[in-house]
Order: structure tokens, then C-alpha cells, then sequence
């Protein structure tokens, strides 16, 4: 069955376990901050919030981008690899996703991240983020320490390396952790263009 | 005199007003056509769909190679800017050629004004508009597109991509159940998931050569570069090729493609990781013809492998191949292939007069859009016309496709890892006068010594050139050949075979019989050895070695009545008349034509002296 780790989080009101994809969603139900972004099931979350204390990595993906879709298992490999050290977000920016088509993506890459819909793009905002699949990684204070691209893969529109050279995101996540701040800030990203969406 | 001078000139200064006055009617035209566009808003139902619908809705829409699909409003406003952007950069559709060559079939440009209507959609706030003006919505079949095959073939077992990783390139072997002699019209190529591959090659196989790379019958097999064997000279002139959002062609009345009983054919597939375990299971559909072919197009391969050998770090290395041809042709398809160093591509044909014509140009190579190019028109080139490829290539680290991290030092090869400069011509020869020979064989024959002279160690060139001396009846030259082969793969079983045929055509029996033994030990499996070697034995007297290797052949190939024929007689030459009967009549049932069991049959009921 499922290993939820309710620790990893410091505010617990109620907890949906979701059996299969091992994670555990922090439901705030009857909130009235509707622009928060929404689980799976509906209800407003606020994930920076919830992992206050701890280094915060979100991707923005969407279902149907298929460098986004490219990405997931190198997504998955480094959220095992900080499993415990920092809490990763998957964020599904489009509004037109419906929960039922986002939990079928999760189930088809293979993703045990938390996901959230952000369709008011909050977010979107705070992470500064323009492309779909993008990072962002905030500080255990809330500090977005580094916006961009998950490493340097693609170059462009249908011309990747064979392997990524540069490692931007691992990179960024590791030295929030160590306490040491991170070079660059931002890089841009390929894919597919969030402002699509509004 | 005087008077024709003066209506001269006039003449002449009519014609100059006029095209001024047509350049000035054009700048008007194209001012003002701009003012309607900037002063209403660009809409989707007027002024997108038309675009979207027919450039990018044939790749976009379910089930096919786009990743998403761009068919309604709600579709392409989520992708409004990406849009923009991607034309913008004429990354998309995509389509490798630049204008500076010949025309193309489904050239996929888009206009300067085209690309313009995505920027202002985009900062118009991408509106709807009256969606009465949106033209039809295209309907797209799943099915098989040019109508119901005559044969479908699925591939034995379908291959799995695993989640991540680079490209992979994956080879099936169709196995077609025609039991005589067909031709081909049309093949459609089902690739599988669309989304997952890049581009397939269909070749066809007549000897079955490629089986011997599966591990078991329909696993299929790896690599990148496919080589098929041939027994004869008998090149299939035609591209069976698949590209995303491609449409299969139907081959024009006379150049059907020939299809015989245990032909395979091979499909050669380049796949992309989608980020989950994938399988594709590609299928094939066939089309009959009842019209023979009496047009026959030939591959012309310009190459120039062995001059890639480029430095790490080297951005700009050329490599150029010139091939003069000994005929007219008519030019119909061309595909160029390089891996992933390339940079820049161009094809030219070079006049006897010195006048240069860009076929292809293209200025960014990219391996994941690699095509064959039809040409919209066939071109005629004469005699003489050299045809030039001239490859650019970069091995620098600012090629982000290198696949050498840090860049090395890069040679011509099959892997991905190597490098290819290859320029592939269909081309239509034509019967030259006076000239009987067939204009293909006189095209290829050229091609073969033009590639050993670039590269005496070319191996494929030296065994085809001998193919074809033998069978236009140059014997002592084609030894030459076959030795030069043998000499660059010692012990390699076809050619073994090959020469050992060669010498016994020569009447050089012992020596035949050496090289027909290397063969049969290199591969032991090896039908055409076997009853060669049968049949050397035979003719030297030998006729015990010549029943034997008779029977391993017969066993290989059941169903050859060359085989059960020659079994036969070596029989009857031991005077075991029983089994030399036996032989004769299974030669017969196979094929009641064959004229040796048929007349050594009649001489030994007829009681009437053994016909050796």
C-alpha cells in the first residue's frame, strides 16, 4: 500500500492519501483564497506555505508538451534523489486540464509527485515562470533562489543534445541546501509558452 | 538599315516602360494589401484556419506525429505564441530545403505575410472572430489513406522504447507471403505510434540477407545504417520512404515496383523516447498492379566517407564528391543523409559548360527531419553534367547535436557516432542511342568505378562493379573485382561465392571449388554455396562431393527445383538411376519447365544413353 509521510509537512488539516502514487496531498478544505492553486480533488493549496522551513521545487509541465513530457523521468530521478530534503511540486498551469486528464499523466510517466492545477497562474507568478517545463526552487524562507530551465538538453524548438551538459536545477537545489547561493538565477527554458494559456 | 536601328530602339524602350511600370504596380499591390491586415484585428476563423488547416493540422490532430493537436480555436490559442515563434524561426512546419534550389513536392514554406498573420493574431489577443467565415474543418481518416490494401503486413512483435535516453534506431523485418512474382503500385507505411518516430526507410530485400541479423525469426534487429545484399544486379530504383505528416505516393503509371515469392521487406525505423516506456508495432500496406513496370528508376549513391575524418573541435570541415554522368537522366527524387555533425548541405549540377545549378541547399542540417525530396517537376540532366555534393560539417561543441561530449575526433561509419556525407539521385536514365547495353547498368557501372577511385577500398563498389562485368560478360575483369572484394573481407562467404561462381562460369573448376568451400565453411547454412559448389564437383567429375553438397543444399531450399535437377544428375552420373529418378520427377513437380530433369527424365525411362 502507500507510505504516506505526513511529516514532511507542518500543517496538517486533512490528509488524502492517494494510494499508487505514494505522496501525500495537504488538503485545505473550505478556503476562500480561490486563486491558490488546486489539488487534484479540488481543494486549494498552498504549497509554499505548507513547506515552509523546507527548499520548495516546482516544474511546471502540461500534459501535452512533449518536452515537458521528455523530461518526466529525469523529473522523477531528482525528486528521488532529494526525497526528504525537499519537497517537489508538479504544476499543471492550463486551465483547460481536467484533474481526471492530469491524474492519468501522472499515472502514464510514472510521476509520485504531488501535483497541482494552477489556472489563476499564482504560482505561474511567484516562479516567474514562462514555459512549460520550467523550475523554480525556493529557499527554506520562500526565496525563489533559481527561475529556468531543468538543465540545458534542448536548445531549441526540435534540436536537443544527445545528453545535457549542464545540470542547472540539480545544481540549484543542492547548493540551497548546502546554504550556498546559486549561479545563475535564471536560464532560459524550451517548450511550450505558459502565456499561451491566459 | 537605318530604319530597322530606330523601331529597334524603340522597341526596346517600350519593353524598358513597361517593366518599370509592372515593378511600381507591384509595390503598389503589396502597400496595399498591408493597410486591411493593420487596421482590422488578424482573426482565428478568418485568417488563421486557412493556414493552420492546411500546414499544420495534417501533422497536428490525434493519432498523428504532432504532439498536440491544432485543429480548433480553443487548440491553437493555447499555442498562440509558440506559434508565432516556431514560424517565425521557420522551425515549423518543418522543411529542410531552401529556396535557392529546385521545387519540391510538399514544400511546406510558409509565406513572409503567412508568418506575419501569427505575430498580429498573437498581438491582436488572439480573437476568434465570426466563426461563419472558418473554412471547412479538414477531415482526417486514421485508416489507410490510399483506400484498402491488397496486403497488410505487421511486423512479427512490436519493439519497446524505453523511457529515456537518445534515439534509437530499430530495424523490422516484414516477411511477404506472395507466392509469385507481383508488382507493387503503392506501399503505405504505418509506422507504429506516429508521435515516436522520426522517419522510416522501407527497402526490400530479395535474398532474405537481413534475417541473418535477428536473434530470433521477427525480433528484429539494431542500427542505424541498413545494407541489404543482392545476388544479381537488379537495384530497386524507388524510395519507400515515411516522414511525419507525409502522404504515401502512389508510383506514376510504369514505374510499379517488382516484388518476388521470399522477398522481405525491411523497414528501418529512427525512434525518439517520449519520456514512458513506449513499443511501436509498425504494419505495412501493399498495392497491386496489373501493369508491369517498363520504367526503371535507379539510386544514384554520391558519398565521400572516407574523406570525413574530422578533428575535435573542427567547425568547418567539407567533404565533396563529384560524379560525371555517362547519360541523359531525368532527376526525380533526392535525399540527402548525414548524422548529427552536419551543418549545411548543398547539390548542384555542374554543366559541360561550366554553369553551376543549385539541385538542393540545405543551409541547417537536421537529422530529425531528414527526407526524400520529389521533385515537382522531373529534371532533366545531359551527359556530361557533374553532379557536385558538398557537405559541411561541425564537430565543434557549439553543435548541440553533437553527440560527443567533449567533441572527438569523428570518421565516416554506421553508428551514430560516426559520420555520413551521402547524396542519394532517383533518377530516370535514358536508352542512349546506338548504346544497347541497359542505361542503368551503364549509370551504375560509372558510379562503381568512380567510387573505387575515390576510395580504393571500397568494398560494396568492388563487388558490384564485378556483379555487373559478369553479367554483361567481362569475366576476367570481373575476377579482378571479386578478388579486390575478397581481399578487403577475406573468408566473407558472398563473395567466396561470387568468385567461385565467376571462375566456374571461367571454366577454372579447381580453383572454383576452393572458393566454394570457403564459402560453405564461412556459412554453412549458405543455399547458393552449397549448389554451387554441387554443381563444381559435379563438372569435375567429382560426383559423391557433388550429391553431397547437392543434398545440404537441397535440404536448405526444399522447394528449388535447380537443386532437386542437378541432385538428379549427379545420381544418374553414379548410376543410381532409382534415386536420379526420384530427383528428377520432385525437380518436375516444382517446376515442370525444367528442362534438364525433363530430358535426363526421358532418357532414363526412355532406357536411351545417360545425356552427360
Amino acid at each position: 500500500m502507500c507510505s504516506p509521510n505526513p511529516s514532511a509537512f507542518r500543517i496538517i488539516r486533512a490528509a488524502v492519501f492517494v494510494c499508487g502514487l505514494s505522496f501525500a496531498t495537504v488538503v485545505v478544505p473550505g478556503t476562500s483564497q480561490s486563486n491558490l492553486p488546486e489539488s487534484l480533488a479540488g481543494t486549494t493549496v498552498d504549497a509554499l506555505k505548507l513547506s515552509e522551513g523546507r527548499v520548495v521545487v516546482m516544474l511546471f509541465v502540461r500534459t501535452d508538451c512533449p518536452i515537458s513530457n521528455r523530461y518526466a523521468p529525469t523529473i522523477q530521478r531528482l525528486s528521488e534523489k532529494f526525497r526528504g530534503r525537499a519537497n517537489f511540486w508538479l504544476v499543471y498551469p492550463d486551465a483547460a486540464e481536467s484533474a481526471a486528464s492530469i491524474r492519468l499523466h501522472l499515472e502514464e510517466f510514472h510521476y509520485a509527485i504531488p501535483a497541482l492545477r494552477d489556472i489563476h497562474h499564482t504560482l505561474v507568478n511567484r516562479a516567474q515562470a514562462t514555459i512549460t517545463p520550467e523550475t523554480a526552487v525556493f529557499s527554506e524562507s520562500g526565496k525563489l533562489v533559481y527561475h529556468g530551465r531543468i538543465d540545458n538538453w534542448y536548445e531549441d524548438f526540435g534540436r536537443s543534445r544527445p545528453a545535457p551538459t549542464t545540470h542547472e536545477l540539480e545544481d540549484a537545489i543542492r547548493n540551497t541546501l548546502d546554504g550556498k547561493s546559486t549561479s545563475p538565477e535564471h536560464a532560459s527554458a524550451v517548450g511550450c509558452y505558459i502565456s499561451d494559456l491566459k | 538599315m537605318n530604319f530597322a536601328f530606330i523601331r529597334h530602339t524603340r522597341t526596346c524602350f517600350l519593353c524598358l516602360a513597361v517593366s518599370i511600370f509592372s515593378f511600381v504596380v507591384v509595390t503598389f499591390a503589396e502597400r496595399r494589401q498591408s493597410p486591411p491586415i493593420a487596421s482590422r484585428p488578424v482573426t482565428f476563423s478568418q485568417d488563421i484556419a486557412p493556414i493552420v488547416f492546411r500546414s499544420c493540422a495534417p501533422c497536428h490532430h490525434s493519432g498523428e506525429a504532432g504532439p498536440f493537436s491544432l485543429v480548433t480555436y480553443g487548440d491553437v490559442k493555447s499555442h498562440a505564441r509558440q506559434i508565432a515563434d516556431v514560424t517565425n524561426r521557420r522551425l515549423m512546419p518543418p522543411w529542410l530545403p531552401s529556396l535557392d534550389g529546385l521545387q519540391f513536392e510538399e514544400d511546406s514554406h510558409l509565406s513572409g505575410e503567412q508568418i506575419a498573420l501569427f505575430e498580429k493574431w498573437v498581438a491582436d489577443g488572439s480573437p476568434q472572430g465570426d466563426p461563419s467565415q472558418l473554412p471547412p474543418v479538414p477531415k482526417f481518416s486514421s485508416g489507410w489513406q490510399l483506400g484498402k490494401p491488397d496486403l497488410v503486413l505487421k511486423a512479427a512483435a512490436p519493439f519497446s522504447i524505453p523511457a529515456s535516453g537518445s534515439d534509437v534506431y530499430w530495424n523490422f523485418i516484414f516477411r511477404s507471403p506472395v507466392n509469385l512474382s507481383r508488382f507493387v503500385k503503392a506501399i503505405e507505411i504505418h509506422p507504429g505510434d506516429k508521435r515516436l518516430v522520426h522517419h522510416a526507410n522501407l527497402l526490400v530485400d530479395r535474398t532474405q540477407s537481413a534475417r541473418r541479423k535477428e536473434k530470433s525469426p521477427g525480433s528484429g534487429f539494431a542500427g542505424m545504417e541498413l545494407q541489404i545484399e543482392s545476388e544479381a544486379f537488379d537495384p530497386d530504383g524507388h524510395f519507400l520512404f515515411w516522414k511525419p505528416g507525409s502522404s504515401p505516393i502512389v508510383e506514376p503509371p510504369g514505374f510499379a515496383l517488382r516484388l518476388d515469392a521470399g522477398n522481405d521487406l525491411v523497414l528501418n525505423t529512427h525512434l525518439q523516447p517520449s519520456g514512458k516506456v513506449e513499443s511501436v508495432q509498425p504494419s505495412i500496406g501493399v498495392y497491386f498492379t496489373n501493369e508491369p513496370a517498363t520504367k526503371f528508376p535507379v539510386l544514384l549513391q554520391l558519398e565521400n566517407d572516407r574523406a570525413l575524418n574530422i578533428p575535435a573541435g573542427e567547425n568547418n570541415f567539407v567533404v565533396t564528391d563529384e560524379f560525371t554522368l555517362p547519360g541523359d537522366v531525368q532527376l526525380l527524387a533526392i535525399y540527402p543523409h548525414a548524422h548529427y555533425l552536419c551543418r549545411d548541405m548543398v547539390a548542384l549540377a555542374r554543366s559541360a559548360d561550366g554553369t553551376e545549378k543549385t539541385l538542393i541547399h540545405i543551409p541547417r542540417w537536421n537529422l530529425n527531419w531528414q527526407a526524400v525530396f520529389r521533385l515537382a517537376q522531373p529534371e532533366p540532366l545531359a551527359r556530361g553534367t557533374t553532379i557536385v555534393m558538398r557537405y559541411r560539417y561541425d564537430n565543434s561543441s557549439d553543435n548541440v547535436s553533437n553527440p560527443n561530449n567533449p567533441p572527438q575526433r569523428v570518421h565516416g561509419g554506421n553508428r551514430a557516432v560516426d559520420e555520413m556525407a551521402h547524396l542519394w539521385l532517383q533518377v530516370l536514365p535514358s536508352d542512349s542511342p546506338g548504346d544497347s547495353r541497359d542505361p542503368r547498368m551503364t549509370l551504375q557501372e560509372a558510379l562503381s568505378r568512380h567510387h573505387i577511385e575515390n576510395n580504393p577500398a571500397d568494398f560494396e563498389s568492388h563487388y558490384n562493379l564485378a556483379a555487373m562485368l559478369q553479367a554483361r560478360g567481362a569475366p576476367l575483369e570481373a575476377l579482378q573485382h571479386y578478388r579486390a572484394a575478397l581481399a578487403l573481407r577475406p573468408g566473407d562467404a558472398t563473395v567466396e561465392n561470387a568468385l567461385g561462381g565467376a571462375l566456374l562460369a571461367a571454366n577454372r573448376v579447381s580453383e572454383a571449388i576452393a572458393h566454394l568451400n570457403a564459402a560453405a565453411s564461412a556459412r554453412p547454412d549458405y543455399f547458393d554455396a552449397h549448389y554451387n559448389l554441387g554443381i563444381a564437383q559435379g563438372t569435375a567429375g567429382n560426383f559423391s562431393d557433388a550429391v553431397r553438397e547437392l543434398t545440404t543444399a537441397v535440404k536448405l531450399k526444399p522447394d528449388d527445383a535447380g537443386a532437386e535437377a542437378n541432385l538428379g544428375a549427379a545420381f544418374a552420373a553414379l548410376g543410381d538411376n532409382q534415386k536420379a529418378i526420384l530427383h528428377f520427377s520432385r525437380a518436375l513437380q516444382l517446376d515442370p519447365g525444367n528442362t534438364l530433369a525433363r530430358e535426363n527424365l526421358e532418357a532414363l525411362r526412355g532406357g536411351g544413353a545417360d545425356r552427360h
